[in-house]
């Protein structure tokens, strides 16, 4: 007995919280934000992020003419929330209020951080609660080694982690839409109370009401949520299949609330639907509906019009998840079904496997994915299109690691698992180390990293934002007052670098590389006509600097004889 | 020497004792430790599956692990791209080229000498290679991905070369072009010195050598340009018809060294391979003589190739005219080369 060891310990089981599953939590919330807020400089400013700073900043300068002047602020609704009115608003409106509290002000004074590092504080929020999300259904699923590695086993996948950092709307979707599932899933867990059993009846409600604001806050994010009434309805009738025949609509009604509170959480946070609502409802559903199909490089084809190939999804999967992850996502996969099959042949031999469960992780592990892979949805963006299966493919994952240690050796299980989780998270560790910050440019070792996937005609990368890391040499070597045409690179966003002093204020837009004294060739195959312009215009072939990742072009800079120091 | 047998006589016979089995036989063994095995496969069992699953997973990730810490090591270092191009600065000749393989190792463009041109193109064979007479292959032989296809490609057009010379991660091999592509006249780069109108009026060429045209759209303009077809840098005189201006586009070209044949391709720019609903008529006249018409299709991409006989002007030097017309001229940006070979 070691009795400073036991003081310890004691000390330790005394801090709050005090359950190993809310402690789980609480690590992967401060790993998550801590290593997101160190790690998000390097990430560079996409296309549609710089739209959504902008438009976060308005929003919230909106809010904060409501506090002082509400009349006033109801003719500036519009001219606010216009802008980007593509999207609803919340996520948009919570980078735009940690903006407003973190970043320095007007006269560039009392701020905590830089402007850009502000406005993705909201976004680190959101990983964050996916985190503590994953460790407490890893650890329901799998226990406290579930805890451990479902959060390691989404955010080790070097697609995922690039995420994380930028404030978009893809990771607050996926986060919200897990809370969405995993809320329904306590609520579905309560059996409706006795008459007289006020207890169980307030949870339920709880529950459900819970349930309705998650889905509300992810349908006020995205437009993939709407998703979820069928998706969960589905899950619903196939697990209450006696009760809906009995009941027919009406076994449907406890979830009524739940939509209602859902739908006003999207129209209370989306001020642009507080007039002209219908209109503008159905334009933002047309918009979606009928939403371009942007030119996007797969297997050495250009794909441009539906319909898209089947694979596309699955095969892009298998090529940017880290391959023992993968390996453990479809294992994951493959024991739920098992689970399943077992539930629905022999439920009274195995009670302590929930069908309800098994079905609800892989309806919903594999719905996006399988979305996405409808030959008429559009098919560009990457992995991130269908970010909500992830998680949980993370935490099946995660379950059958710890239950592959279990049934080999069932007396070491933990050193098993342990063994098996090195296997799994070291190359995914070492990808995301060699890879950042270069997220949409990922390639696993099957694919052969960045390298073996151009070899392959992959999408190189996407939407501008691998210019950060060419921004110190243009510094250094554009000529005073050079003109510099960007291109993949939004003027959002060179505004953005600007304002935090990573981009010189003398470099000027330029529209052309007729224009231009310098400009910056973002590598995408459809592109391609804007490098052999630029080297008509500048009469050379020849880059003056360039980003490469393992040797494969990301961006190349090329410049006019005289304006590259 | 005779090594003794440890055996001195004849093998005992096996005892067996009244009341027992005798002992089982090396078959009989063998049989059960088969039987054992096999029914530690099947039926199949809970861990079957784990054990199938831990070995996909440490497979994978061991396999992992050795690809990520070899990646650096099957790569070029900065000093294998510092010796290929001090080799190639001291060894290429005028008439040679750099070929890419694979073709995205464009990081030669930033490196090599700038008087080296440099192509990656995914193929060689049906390239016409114009004015290369020798090509070094810069390949990265141990990227992941990487194959010898162009190395069989050029093996198959040279003649002769050397042998691949290894620079750490990269490697350079020569190939000797066996029949070159020299043509007489590349009239691209002739545009300067044409003529060019738009209808019967003259357009002007401004300082960057493009011409625009009078009462024209801004759009519509003539000029030498690499453009992208199929992904490819194409060198090419780029004709941008606009539907304002339905009126033919002439360039004529004055004494221009003809031979047997003139050569060369059409092509229409971006999006706008994917549209249109009529051709784009490229007529071509030598002096005043139309020797033939090549029709760039409407949505149909690719880089078109024509050919003509010119043997009854060969030797001489006469003015060449092209005209371009389109019943759709919307949207129809027309690139397209034309040479004269010997």
């Amino acid at each position: 007995m070691n009795p400073t060891r036991d003081r310890l310990r004691r000390m330790v089981d005394g801090l709050p919280p005090r359950s190993v599953r809310r402690r789980l939590a609480l690590g992967w919330a401060v790993v998550t934000l801590v290593v997101a807020a160190a790690t998000a400089p390097a990430v560079g400013i996409s296309r549609d992020e710089s739209v959504y700073l902008y438009a976060g900043e308005r929003y919230a300068d909106w809010w904060k003419e409501v506090a002082v002047h509400p009349m006033q602020a109801w003719s500036h609704l519009d001219g606010a929330y216009g802008v980007n009115h593509e999207h609803p608003g919340l996520a948009k409106l919570v980078y735009g209020a940690t903006h407003a509290l973190l970043a320095p002000d007007a006269a560039g004074q009392h701020g905590l951080t830089s402007h850009l590092q502000a406005f993705r504080f909201g976004a680190f929020l959101f990983a964050a609660l996916l985190s503590v999300l994953l460790a407490l259904a890893g650890h329901e699923l799998a226990g406290t080694a579930g805890g451990l590695l479902a959060p390691a086993l989404f955010w080790l996948v070097p697609r995922h982690f690039f995420h994380g950092h930028p404030a978009l709307l893809d990771m607050p979707v996926t986060a919200l839409w897990f809370a969405t599932v995993l809320s329904y899933r306590r609520w579905l867990s309560v059996k409706p109370g006795e008459p007289g059993k006020t207890g169980r009846s307030a949870r339920r409600f709880g529950w459900g009401l819970v349930t309705g604001l998650a889905f509300g806050a992810a349908i006020s994010v995205k437009h993939n949520a709407w998703f979820l009434p069928p998706l969960l309805l589905v899950h619903f009738v196939a697990t209450h299949l006696r009760r809906v025949q009995r009941d027919r609509l009406a076994a449907l009604a406890p979830a009524l609330p739940a939509l209602v509170v859902g739908l006003g959480v999207f129209v209370a946070t989306w001020p642009w639907l507080w007039h002209d609502s219908l209109p503008r409802l159905r334009d933002y559903f047309q918009y979606h509906l009928r939403h371009e199909n942007y030119p996007w490089m797969y297997l050495g084809q250009m794909l441009r019009d539906p319909p898209f190939p089947v694979a596309y999804p699955f095969v892009v999967t298998a090529l940017t998840v880290p391959a023992a992850v993968l390996a453990a996502m479809v294992g994951g996969l493959l024991h739920a079904g098992s689970r399943l099959l077992v539930a629905i042949r022999r439920p009274e031999r195995d009670a302590g496997i929930s069908g309800s469960d098994e079905l609800l992780y892989l309806l919903n592990g594999l719905f996006s994915i399988a979305l996405i892979a409808l030959p008429q949805v559009p098919h560009f963006g990457g992995v991130k299109h269908w970010l909500p299966s992830m998680p949980f493919l993370a935490v099946l994952g995660a379950r059958a690691l710890v239950s592959a240690g279990r049934t080999l050796w069932p007396a070491r299980a933990a050193a098993v698992t342990a063994v098996l989780a090195i296997f799994t998270l070291a190359p995914a560790l070492a990808a995301v180390v060699h890879i950042h910050p270069f997220g949409t440019a990922a390639y696993n070792e099957l694919a052969g990293g960045a390298a073996g996937a151009a070899s392959l005609g992959m999408q190189r990368q996407f939407w501008g934002d691998d210019m950060v890391a060419a921004l110190d040499t243009i510094n250094a070597h554009a000529l005073p007052n050079a003109r510099v045409w960007y291109q993949e690179a939004t003027r959002l966003a060179t505004v953005a670098y600007q304002r935090d002093g990573r981009l010189r204020p003398d470099l000027r837009w330029a529209e052309t590389a007729e224009q231009a004294d310098v400009s910056v060739w973002h590598h995408h195959a459809e592109f391609m006509d804007k490098e052999f312009t630029t080297w008509t215009q500048f009469r050379t072939a020849q880059p003056v600097a360039g980003v490469y990742l393992d040797e494969v072009p990301l961006i190349e800079v090329y410049a006019r004889a005289g304006a590259w120091r | 020497m005779e090594i003794p047998s440890p055996h001195t006589g004849p093998r005992p016979p096996r005892l067996v004792l009244p009341g027992s089995a005798p002992p089982p036989t090396r078959r009989e063994q063998l049989e059960a430790a088969l039987h054992r095995f096999l029914s530690l496969l099947w039926p199949p069992r809970l861990r079957h599956g784990a054990v199938a699953f831990a070995a996909a997973v440490i497979g994978l990730g061991a396999y992992g692990l050795w690809f990520w810490s070899q990646l650096p090591i099957r790569l070029p270092s900065e000093m294998d791209w510092q010796a290929a191009t001090a080799f190639l600065a001291r060894s290429a000749k005028p008439g040679d080229a750099v070929a890419l393989s694979p073709p995205w190792a464009e990081r030669a463009r930033l490196i090599l000498p700038p008087s080296l041109p440099v192509m990656a193109l995914p193929r060689y064979q049906g390239e016409d290679l114009v004015n290369v007479r020798r090509i070094w292959l810069l390949s990265l032989p141990n990227a992941p991905g990487f194959d010898r296809e162009l190395d069989r490609q050029l093996a198959v057009r040279s003649s002769g070369g050397d042998r691949p010379l290894e620079l750490g991660g990269l490697e350079l091999t020569r190939f000797d072009l066996a029949s070159p592509l020299v043509p007489r006249a590349f009239l691209p780069d002739q545009l300067a010195a044409a003529r060019v109108t738009l209808g019967d009026r003259p357009c002007e060429a401004d300082a960057a050598g493009v011409f625009r045209c009078p009462d024209a759209p801004a759009g519509l303009r003539i000029a030498r340009e690499v453009r992208a077809v199929e992904f490819l840098p194409r060198p090419c005189l780029f004709v941008h018809l606009q539907p304002q201006a339905r009126r033919p586009i002439t360039l004529r070209f004055h004494d221009v060294p003809l031979g047997t044949k003139l050569h060369g391709h059409t092509a229409i720019v971006g999006e706008a391979m994917l549209r249109g609903s009529a051709p784009v008529r490229l007529s071509v006249k030598v002096g005043d003589e139309e020797i033939g018409v090549a029709e760039e299709p409407a949505a149909t991409p690719g880089w078109h190739a024509f050919q003509f006989d010119t043997t009854s002007a060969a030797g001489q030097a006469r003015d060449v005219t092209f005209t371009v017309t389109s019943d759709d001229p919307d949207e129809r940006p027309l690139c397209f080369d034309a040479m004269t070979l010997p």
